[in-house]
């Protein structure tokens, strides 16, 4: 239930604190902010469903001062304030689920000082992946942080969400590149979380804020961890026996000590879909030579000049059922039995595809540090019983490692779904992770996976489902019980819901098993900070206030 | 019941000490052998309306003798039994083990399997796991294995309602806030912690260590944070200034104004190597050159092999960042001459954050006294630094209020933190 809002006098109050152009009320802006990337959200929109939770405004502040100025309206209205920065979410983490006033942070975009000595530097929370990142690029620098959807994303909604990005195994996620937080909280203070952070004594406000999707305040800046420039990148392709060889591999690089930047291991299907890709096959693919310099390998421009024809997940799997001579309809057909598909093409996969998974490695940083690092992964590998591919497979992903994300609308389009699943364990669980969830999806839907984002001690599966469904309500009760199925058999062998993609609505309601008595904690922090709960209610699991 | 009832009814009578020392209301010693123990005794000495402290190996000075008010009874929680290792998962390289355990326990453990804690300063092992994780001082870290916090990756705690809680382990999540980050510095205030789940690592290849000479402290601190940059990750490193050189190593002398350094490496073989040359490399670069490889040799068997430092303790224990070593230490040294009193230090647990700057002031060969100290310590914080061991008061209204939460009667060691 929305409250009802003095509307007139909301709009008043708001322009007195904004002035005219940075308030709206308008229900094209309503309606563009009353959703995020959330795919569930998608189908509906896809089957012109309006949305169901509107804001009751949006404002684009400025400064820290007009943020306080709002949360302190919020409050004298008891109206609730949403946090929204890129909109790039997939969990529904920024819907305003009772209404209320959304914050859109991306006027609050400085850099406001870089610290090369100390290597910290300060940004403002509303600031573009993009834009943070080339301009660490310009000064000889780099955050590390390379999420696939940097182009359309904020410094204040990875820390938010404690994102992940594509040479995390190296730098970390954001949340190990954090330093310290300003945030406007639920009280209509400013804090500042930061020390250095580990030079008081108390507990660390900055981990317990980060996170926390908005609940407990609004990160406002932050001050982050930067690295040098890598002056030496290195990426090689591999393909090992089963995903089991290739686990072990991964394991024995990370526990030896080496700090790859990324490492990526795609399960059969993966590999097979893989492969009818032209990526590695067209000879007049540039991805080889010239190798990408440097300066733009991590960061290259978007949208590209040209892209290649098969490059995201599900058009190859179109391609794939079209190259088997079957039409689009016998595709979604296709989606509609899913577990049989997952067999055949787990039959196919073993059968054509003999020569097992392939998996990307990359190293980046210092260059003779890398050197020695490079030759010591790549020798631990081959003894793990790993197959060198060459460069070629390095480089093509690393020049086409964007697109998969921004390619999902043509999919919707064509009646089908398509969301990912990101869990994460010890290695000890990983093997059981992985056959307990890619069963439980099979169920519903075709389910692929690679392993990414590894640490000495554990790593990520990365779940790629697809579905389809003959009508919206239909498609909505399957992507739901993929996800119930999903995300229950992974609490049921001990890991965890999300290794990087938040909770958002999506997970809110396994909030509970993943931490069973200690969301007392997390609890008494939204006490602590947001006693009225004003921010973003009825998200991440917290009872209402 | 009474309270000691209360307590024997937990515990057992064995292990229940009363502290008439204390005075009354009576104060009571128990050593609980479990985490529900722990659990039962929070919960009884909670209805009993009594606090309760706990009490890790003593590395810390006790705090029996806080609360001169004394309006309470007071129940003082031992860790000493919780001594086990409850899961070794050596595929993942994860150790659960119980609060009590100190470090070098852990390490002594984990020795034999070929397995290691990590390089963190002996003096950061010495303490209990619980105190370790329960108070958040700089220096408990390692340029190759981060700051000891990062390496918890779960924590068991008993809460004031006598709840225990079980953070999840993960190698990273994205399910809300770290939850373990409330237990973690919390100083027994928001949870009694009875267990934690490590990071550990496998013994490393090879070891190495070596010793150089600069020509300046200036120069010392560009070299190893040169070094840093190109991403060595050493085991351990360390400055002497010239006076404090001359104390730790037997007289030895150093060129006029010139600094020592040594350092520590370890990992494969072939990494180790590389980051000793990084090193040297970094050292010739600021002007230094290679020394007697003996005065690094000296320096990692007192760290790791118990050979006995000299002298006294240091004076002042100060936090710089990178940028803040170097006038923090000018600014040290001029403040103790302008004071007719001399200082010398050495520099040590460099991370991400900065480094601690170990400094020993003294007049006329003896400490200085408390009023000398206290004025160094004033201009060592102008200049930027942290004392170790402050505590910023800023956040106290969202502190109190998650307590306020957790334990509404206060019982979880009151007095500590606001």
């Amino acid at each position: 239930m929305q409250p009802a809002v003095d509307v007139d006098r909301l709009q008043r109050e708001l322009e007195s604190i904004f002035g005219p152009r940075r308030v709206s009320l308008r229900a094209v802006d309503l309606d563009t902010y009353a959703r995020d990337m959330w795919p569930r959200l998608l189908i509906a929109y896809r089957d012109g469903i309006p949305a169901p939770h509107r804001p009751h405004a949006v404002v684009w502040p400025e400064s820290v001062r007009e943020v306080v100025a709002v949360v302190r309206l919020a409050r004298e209205f008891k109206l609730p304030i949403i946090p929204y920065g890129g909109g790039s979410g997939v969990c529904g983490g920024a819907i305003p689920l009772y209404g209320g006033i959304t914050i859109d942070t991306k006027r609050m975009q400085a850099v406001r000082a870089l610290h090369g000595e100390e290597l910290v530097c300060d940004v403002e929370a509303g600031l573009s992946g993009e834009r943070f990142e080339r301009e660490l690029e310009r000064r000889g620098y780099t955050f590390g942080h390379f999420p696939s959807s940097i182009y359309c994303s904020t410094v204040g909604g990875w820390l938010a969400t404690r994102a992940a990005g594509q040479l995390s195994t190296k730098y970390g996620k954001v949340e190990d590149r954090l330093v310290g937080l300003t945030v406007v909280t639920g009280r209509g203070d400013v804090i500042e979380t930061d020390g250095p952070n580990r030079a008081l004594r108390g507990p660390n406000w900055t981990q317990l804020i980060a996170g926390s999707e908005g609940t407990l305040g609004i990160i406002t800046s932050a001050r982050l961890r930067v690295s040098p420039a890598a002056q030496l990148r290195v990426f090689r392709g591999y393909e090992v026996d089963d995903v089991h060889a290739g686990v072990e591999a991964i394991r024995r690089v990370l526990q030896k000590g080496l700090r790859p930047a990324v490492v990526r291991l795609y399960d059969e299907l993966d590999t097979l879909i893989n492969s009818f890709s032209h990526d590695h096959r067209d000879d007049n693919n540039p991805a080889r030579a010239p190798v990408p310099p440097i300066s733009t390998g991590a960061l290259p421009a978007y949208p590209e000049p040209e892209r290649p024809k098969h490059d995201g997940v599900v058009d190859r799997l179109l391609a794939l059922a079209k190259g088997k001579g079957l039409r689009q309809n016998a595709m979604k057909a296709a989606l509609g039995k899913s577990e049989f598909v997952n067999r055949l093409f787990g039959t196919v996969a073993e059968r054509i595809a003999r020569r097992g998974c392939r998996m990307i490695i990359g190293l980046e940083g210092a260059r003779i540090r890398t050197e020695i690092e490079a030759a010591l992964t790549f020798a631990e590998l081959e003894a793990a019983g790993a197959r060198d591919k060459g460069e070629d497979p390095g480089w093509a992903w690393l020049k086409h490692r964007y697109h998969v994300s921004y390619r999902m609308s043509p999919v919707f389009r064509d009646g089908a779904f398509v969301d990912t699943m990101e869990v994460a364990s010890s290695w000890e669980r990983l093997m059981d992770l992985y056959h307990s969830v890619r069963t439980a999806i099979g169920h519903h839907a075709i389910v692929m996976a690679h392993f990414s984002h590894a640490y000495a001690d554990g790593c990520s599966i990365y779940f790629t489902f697809a579905g389809h469904a003959p009508e919206a309500a239909a498609a909505q009760r399957l992507y739901d019980a993929i996800w119930r199925d999903g995300l229950e058999a992974t609490t049921r062998v001990g890991g965890t819901i999300s290794h990087h993609h938040g909770v958002g609505l999506l997970k809110a309601p396994f909030m509970a098993g993943e931490h069973r008595e200690a969301m007392a904690i997390f609890e008494a922090a939204k006490h602590s900070l947001d006693p009225d709960g004003v921010f973003n209610p009825g998200k991440m699991g917290l009872r209402q206030r | 019941m009474s309270l000691y009832d209360e307590l024997v009814t937990a515990v057992g009578v064995d292990r229940v000490e009363p502290l008439p020392d204390l005075g009354t209301p009576p104060c009571f010693r128990v050593v609980p052998g479990s985490a529900a123990e722990v659990a039962e005794v929070i919960r009884r000495a909670g209805a009993s309306g009594a606090a309760v402290h706990p009490v890790g190996a003593g590395a810390r000075p006790s705090r029996i003798d806080k609360d001169p008010k004394g309006e309470r009874s007071r129940v003082f929680i031992s860790t000493q039994r919780l001594d086990q290792v409850l899961q070794l998962d050596e595929q993942s390289l994860l150790v659960h083990a119980q609060a009590g355990l100190t470090g070098l326990d852990l390490e002594r453990i984990l020795a034999p399997r070929g397995l290691s804690i990590g390089d963190y300063p002996p003096v950061v092992l010495n303490s209990s796991l619980g105190g370790i994780i329960a108070v958040r001082t700089p220096g408990k870290s390692s340029a190759r294995h981060g700051f000891f916090e990062d390496a918890v990756v779960g924590v068991s705690a008993v809460l004031a309602d006598g709840r225990t809680v079980h953070t999840r382990i993960a190698p990273r999540r994205a399910t809300g806030p770290d939850l373990s980050r409330a237990l973690c510095g919390s100083e027994g205030t928001i949870g009694f912690i009875t267990s934690a789940v490590l990071r550990i690592h496998t013994k490393p290849e090879a070891r190495l260590v070596g010793a150089y000479l600069l020509p300046s402290f200036d120069a010392a601190v560009s070299a190893v944070l040169f070094a840093l940059r190109e991403e060595a990750a050493p085991a351990g490193m360390r400055i002497y200034d010239a006076a404090e050189a001359a104390r730790h190593f037997n007289g030895h002398v150093l060129p006029r104004g010139h600094t020592l350094l040594v350092a520590a490496t370890a990992g494969p073989t072939d990494l180790a190597a590389c980051d000793r040359d990084l090193i040297t490399s970094a050292v010739i670069a600021e002007g230094g050159s290679v020394t007697d490889t003996a005065l690094a040799d000296l320096w990692w068997r007192r760290l790791h092999a118990g050979e006995p430092t000299p002298g006294p303790a240091p004076t002042l224990q100060i936090m710089a960042t990178p940028s803040k070593l170097r006038p923090v230490y000018k600014a040290v040294l001029a403040e103790a001459t302008r004071l007719g009193a001399s200082a010398r230090a050495h520099v040590s647990r460099f991370d991400a954050d900065g480094a601690v700057m170990f400094y020993s002031i003294e007049r006329d060969g003896v400490a200085a006294d408390d009023t000398t100290a206290a004025a160094v310590e004033r201009i060592a914080e102008q200049a930027g630094g942290w004392l170790l061991g402050a505590r910023a008061t800023k956040l106290d209204t969202y502190l109190r209020s998650l307590r306020e939460h957790l334990d509404p009667h206060r019982i979880m060691n009151p007095g500590t933190l606001v």
